[in-house]
């Protein structure tokens, strides 16, 4: 059970990027949580009320309103900055493709279009199977997506994954898988009564057994 | 330590509590204070009301800009084209009732009735109309086939416009009462409040419309 | 001054005879009882969106079972007691309108406002009384209307808190008909209430000011409704804008929303979130108001930077309209902007850290009394600070894309809005309590509801956090559809059990507040020897709140232990020979 407190297993190129920094933040967090619990108890205790005895009169300390803020400030702006290049390389650019498919959100499922043997989408030797994704293992995934009726979101959690679907535009995406093996894609967006369950199979492979199942799926849409 | 002596104590000043509503104008009201506020409440609320106003005119100038920017033909071929000739006169028009109103606060504070009446008028004539020529505008457009549902040009045209329109009617019906109201002689220079708020009001909707104007017919 | 005082409250008692009883109690325009009438509706709403919650919880732990108790719910909506997949949906959707638009609002801008804005700034009564009284029953009916679109076929909205459309703007996406257009009327009508409340308020708080009651000598409740009240005037009207819009994409055939039209999914969001994050600050900022106010009189000590409070609320306000796309990271916008919105949003996590660490400031050697408020109070930091800093990691855009619509966004709603803004709520009941109904407050009952509410709180909420790091989705209503999140169903049965404990120890509260009603010890003039200026004066006050002259204001408002006098306290009207010149 315990191994589930956590994320789940990593799969992806960028996911310990992703990772990093939740943990970078994790530990930002505690330290401050810590401190201010500490200090809270601390004063509730020790200044608690006690017979005969008159609080301080202290209206307050420019010098140290002027430290907290700054402080604050720094360490907020600069984990902003640091954020923006993996934001920049998972979401603006990133790697080249080297597999591409479309994928067509629909209530309540996903339509996954791989190209015909010509290796090129949106000609009619085009194959689609709903639910369905098999990439091969260690090749750059990319992803025509968009949608059909409203908004659903593509979410692998183990690839750290998550970009919304939309009807009307066409959104790139892109990941590359590490690990072979199966994952869930369930959709994040509330997209309906069918929101939940709605789900499709990553299925990552080796290069060999992907290029097998391909065949297969054009042989058998051939008849 | 220093003596402390309640205010109240200090010098008694009992209050008869057996007012039945109290009125803003009661002398204890708000506390016995002396300096006057720099703006009356109802002036301050009338603001306040413009510019939320002009927040809900952003969001729909917003939205209006988003797709006005995103499509390539504007507007689509299929529609008619809005009349700007026309248009141009009314704002004409409109632009003017703001000039004749600005008359009317000018006389109430000399307190020269037939003066303020004559103005309140031609500013009721004038936003009559405007709204008059527009509403037969949109007739006709509705003729030449351009619906509220005909694409998002027909839709944020009818939005943007008709949003204005409803702010003209809203004010032509308060226009009509003050005038009922200043043929009564009910306003004078010291009381002239009724119509500096209809005033405000009324430049608001008039400064709002080139800005319309401008985006939804000449741009 | 008792003995005027009595006199008054005669002529007092006499005139409220005078009044009809529809007068005084239902069409009141008396600002006290304005604010009464809020608290009740927020009240009533809470047993219902609590409700609402209780069921969900049931649903998420047991999925596709029997509610107990819930066989007489007519079909479609329950089958025999079980909860389908769209009547999940209704019920979230609903749960969090009515939270958000009928709950807190209601009792933090609403009830606290019209109480304690005239009684704390020295002023009879607000300066549009009618208007006053429109405010609130133009909210009612707002209410009536949301509430019944639960019976409408086809059942309530759907499509969640934040509607977004296409989902929410064409009927078949969902299969709800009517209640999705009585949700949108009956918010913009609730817009036109809380424009008539805010405009109010701001007049108010500008013009009615008493003598010497300068704005820098305004309580920090106060400061805050009046920063609440302005981004109420300009935050709804682009939410109304968003709405009718919607309405025109479900009934005037329009295409704002809809692609196939040439329409724009997006906009909505972004009109939504442009509205939706100031909202959100309109829900903390008056919290943060009463925990600054009831911090400082229980430590009996002046509030630690008074105008860094103040300035830090200001910023807040003024930085919440550039932060919204921190919603919309995932959502396609252009992920550039979405880098800018990362780093307004953690700058405004500057000035929470200035208010947080003056509350800490506040505390320091002071001379702390705990009572039922200052519990609360604390506990209002404390928790506003943990969903606070669950927020640091949604506004990191590579986090963000793991976490979005998981429970990790869920525990930060809570912690913010139930551990802050609620926990406010019971702390400015409990400490206002006896001025509003001039009695006090049972404490022990008060303590064992804090207790128990504290712990199933955190209980319920925190482990959301470790849902959402193992991925589980928002807005689902069966966990159990999905093989990673079946080794967690444990923690959804913990949480479920511990919000049922939380949702009953509610009914202590609520217990509390009837009893203490007509048993509660009778209040003097100032319980708690505060010194604003609600507390020079009986309570209840009378109608026209002051019996005798209205007092005057000699400094500010938490001169706590001030060494000028022998008490602790040193109420703002009280005259001190050699200060006399403060007054002007
Ligand atoms: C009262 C309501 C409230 C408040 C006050 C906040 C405050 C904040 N919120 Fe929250 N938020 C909501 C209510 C609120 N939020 C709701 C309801 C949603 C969900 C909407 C929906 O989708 O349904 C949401 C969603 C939400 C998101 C979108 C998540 C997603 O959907 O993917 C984000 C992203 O950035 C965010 C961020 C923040 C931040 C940075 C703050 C900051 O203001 C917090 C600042 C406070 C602190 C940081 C703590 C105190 C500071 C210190 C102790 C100093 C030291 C700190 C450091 C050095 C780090 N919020
Ligand atoms: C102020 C806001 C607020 C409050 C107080 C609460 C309170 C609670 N919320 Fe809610 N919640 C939201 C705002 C709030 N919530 C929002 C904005 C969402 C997002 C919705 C969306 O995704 O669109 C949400 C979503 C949400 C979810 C996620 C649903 C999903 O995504 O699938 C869950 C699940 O556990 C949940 C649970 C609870 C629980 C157990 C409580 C408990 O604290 C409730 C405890 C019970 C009560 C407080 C009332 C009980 C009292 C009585 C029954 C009688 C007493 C009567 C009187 C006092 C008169 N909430
Ligand atoms: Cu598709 Cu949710
Ligand atoms: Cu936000």
């Amino acid at each position: 059970m315990l191994e589930y407190l956590y994320f789940p297993h990593d799969i992806s190129t960028f996911g310990p990027q992703v990772d990093w920094l939740f943990e970078v933040i994790f530990w930002i967090v505690m330290i401050v949580w810590i401190a201010v619990m500490i200090a809270m108890v601390v004063f509730m205790i020790r200044y608690r009320t006690r017979p005969g005895r008159k609080a301080e009169y202290i209206e307050g300390n420019t010098r140290l309103e002027i430290i907290w803020t700054t402080v604050t400030a720094v360490i907020l702006v600069v984990l902003a900055f640091m954020s923006r290049a993996t934001w920049a390389d998972i979401k603006e650019h990133g790697p080249p493709g080297q597999v591409f498919y479309a994928v067509n959100a629909k209530q309540f499922n996903w339509e996954i279009t791989y190209p015909g043997p010509d290796g090129k989408l949106g000609t009619k030797d085009d194959l689609t199977v709903e639910n369905e994704m098999h990439v091969p293992i260690g090749k750059v995934v990319r992803i025509d997506l968009t949608s059909k009726d409203v908004i659903h979101s593509f979410f692998v959690p183990n690839l750290r994954l998550k970009q919304d679907a939309v009807p009307g535009r066409v959104i790139k995406v892109w990941f590359e898988a590490t690990e072979t093996g199966q994952y869930e894609i369930p959709c994040a967006e509330l997209c309906g009564f069918g929101h939940s369950g709605m789900k499709g199979n990553l299925t990552v492979q080796s290069q060999a057994d992907f290029d097998k199942w391909l065949a297969d799926q054009y042989a058998q849409n051939k008849q | 330590m220093a003596r402390a002596v309640t205010a109240s104590s200090a010098k008694v000043r009992p209050f008869v509590a057996r007012v039945r509503r109290i009125d803003p104008s009661d002398s204890t009201y708000g506390g016995d204070r002396r300096e006057r506020p720099f703006m009356s409440s109802a002036m301050l609320a009338i603001l306040m009301v413009i510019a939320s106003e002009m927040m809900l005119f952003s969001g729909l100038i917003g939205s209006f800009l988003i797709f006005r920017l995103q499509s390539a033909f504007w507007p689509p071929p299929a529609l008619p084209r809005l009349p700007i000739a026309v248009t141009w006169a009314n704002t004409f028009v409109l632009l003017s009732s703001a000039v004749t109103i600005s008359m009317a606060v000018r006389a109430v504070h000399q307190s020269r009735q037939r003066l303020l009446r004559r103005y309140l008028l031609a500013t009721l004539a004038l936003g009559v109309t405007f709204l008059a020529v527009q509403g037969s505008e949109w007739v006709r457009l509705v003729a030449h086939g351009l619906k509220l549902s005909s694409g998002s040009y027909g839709g944020t045209f009818y939005i943007l416009i008709g949003c204005h329109g409803a702010h003209v009617t809203a004010g032509v019906i308060w226009l009509a009462c003050v005038v009922v109201a200043a043929m009564r002689g009910r306003y004078n220079a010291r009381n002239a409040a009724g119509i500096e708020l209809c005033a405000v009001y009324w430049y608001f909707v008039c400064a709002i419309w080139p800005l319309l104007f401008v985006l939804v017919y000449l741009m | 001054m008792s003995s005027t005082a009595a006199v008054a409250a005669h002529g007092v008692h006499a005139e409220h005879h005078q009044l009809s009883f529809l007068r005084t109690y239902v069409f009141s325009e008396d600002h006290k009882m304005i604010a009464r009438q809020f608290l009740f509706m927020g009240l009533f709403m809470m047993s219902i969106g609590g409700l609402m919650a209780m069921l969900m919880r049931w649903e998420l732990a047991f999925p596709e079972t029997a509610v107990p108790g819930f066989h007489w719910v007519p079909e479609p909506f329950m089958y025999d007691g079980a909860i389908p997949p769209n009547t999940y949906n209704a019920m979230f959707t609903m749960h969090a309108t009515i939270m958000i638009f009928f709950v807190v609002m209601p009792i933090l801008v609403g009830c606290f406002g019209n109480f304690l804005i005239p009684l704390m700034i020295g002023a009879r009564d607000m300066a549009f009384p009618k208007l006053n009284m429109l405010s609130f029953w133009v909210g009612a009916v707002a209410g009536v209307i949301m509430i019944s679109s639960f019976f409408v076929p086809g059942g309530a909205a759907a499509a969640g808190w934040t509607s977004y459309a296409p989902l929410s703007a064409v009927p078949i996406y969902t299969g709800v008909e009517w209640g999705q257009d009585l949700w949108c009327i009956s918010i913009i009508i609730l817009g036109a209430s809380s424009l008539m409340g805010s405009i109010n308020y701001i007049t108010t708080i500008i013009n009615m000011r008493t003598k010497g009651m300068y704005f820098f000598r305004l309580p920090l409740v106060i400061w805050s409704l009046f920063i609440t009240a302005i981004l109420l005037l300009l935050a709804l009207p682009v939410l109304t804008t968003a709405l009718a819009l919607l309405l025109f994409d479900r009934m005037g055939g329009t295409h704002f929303f809809l692609p196939a039209g040439g329409g724009e999914p997006l906009l909505w969001q972004h009109l939504f979130w442009f509205f939706g994050h100031p909202e959100v600050y309109i829900m903390i900022l008056p919290g943060m108001g009463i925990a600054s106010d009831v911090i400082a009189t229980f430590s009996r000590k002046p509030i630690f930077g008074y105008r860094a409070m103040a300035y830090a609320m200001i910023s807040i306000a003024g930085l919440s309209w550039i932060v919204w796309g921190h919603h919309m990271f995932q959502s396609g916008m252009d992920p550039a902007l979405g880098s800018s919105f990362m780093i307004t949003t953690m700058v405004i996590g500057v000035p929470s850290a200035i208010k947080t660490f003056n509350w800490l400031g506040t505390l320091y050697k002071g001379n702390i009394h705990y009572t039922t408020a200052m519990f609360n109070a604390l506990a209002f930091v404390a928790m506003f600070v943990i969903g606070g800093l669950s927020g640091i990691w949604m506004a990191c855009t590579p986090v963000d894309m793991y976490i979005h619509d998981t429970y990790f966004i869920v525990a930060h709603i809570h912690y913010v809005l139930f551990g802050g803004s609620l926990f406010g709520v019971f702390a400015g009941l409990t400490y206002w309590y006896p001025k509003m109904f001039g009695r006090m407050m049972n404490e022990t009952l008060g303590k064992i509801h804090f207790w128990i509410t504290f712990v199933a709180f955190n209980c319920t909420f925190f482990p959301m956090h470790i849902l959402g790091m193992a991925g589980h989705m928002r807005r689902i209503y069966n966990p159990q559809q999905y093989d990673f999140l079946k080794p967690i169903i444990g923690i959804n049965e913990f949480i479920s059990i511990s919000a049922f404990v939380l949702g009953a120890a509610q009914f202590l509260f609520l217990a509390n507040l009837i009893w203490s009603y007509f048993k509660g010890a009778k209040a003097t003039e100032n319980p708690w020897n505060a010194n604003t200026l609600e507390w020079t004066t009986p309570s209840p006050p009378p109608h026209g709140n002051w019996p005798g002259t209205v007092p005057i204001v000699y400094r500010g408002p938490y001169e706590y232990s001030s060494p000028e006098v022998a008490e602790d306290f040193l109420p703002q009207s009280q005259l001190i020979e050699h200060s006399t010149a403060a007054a002007d």
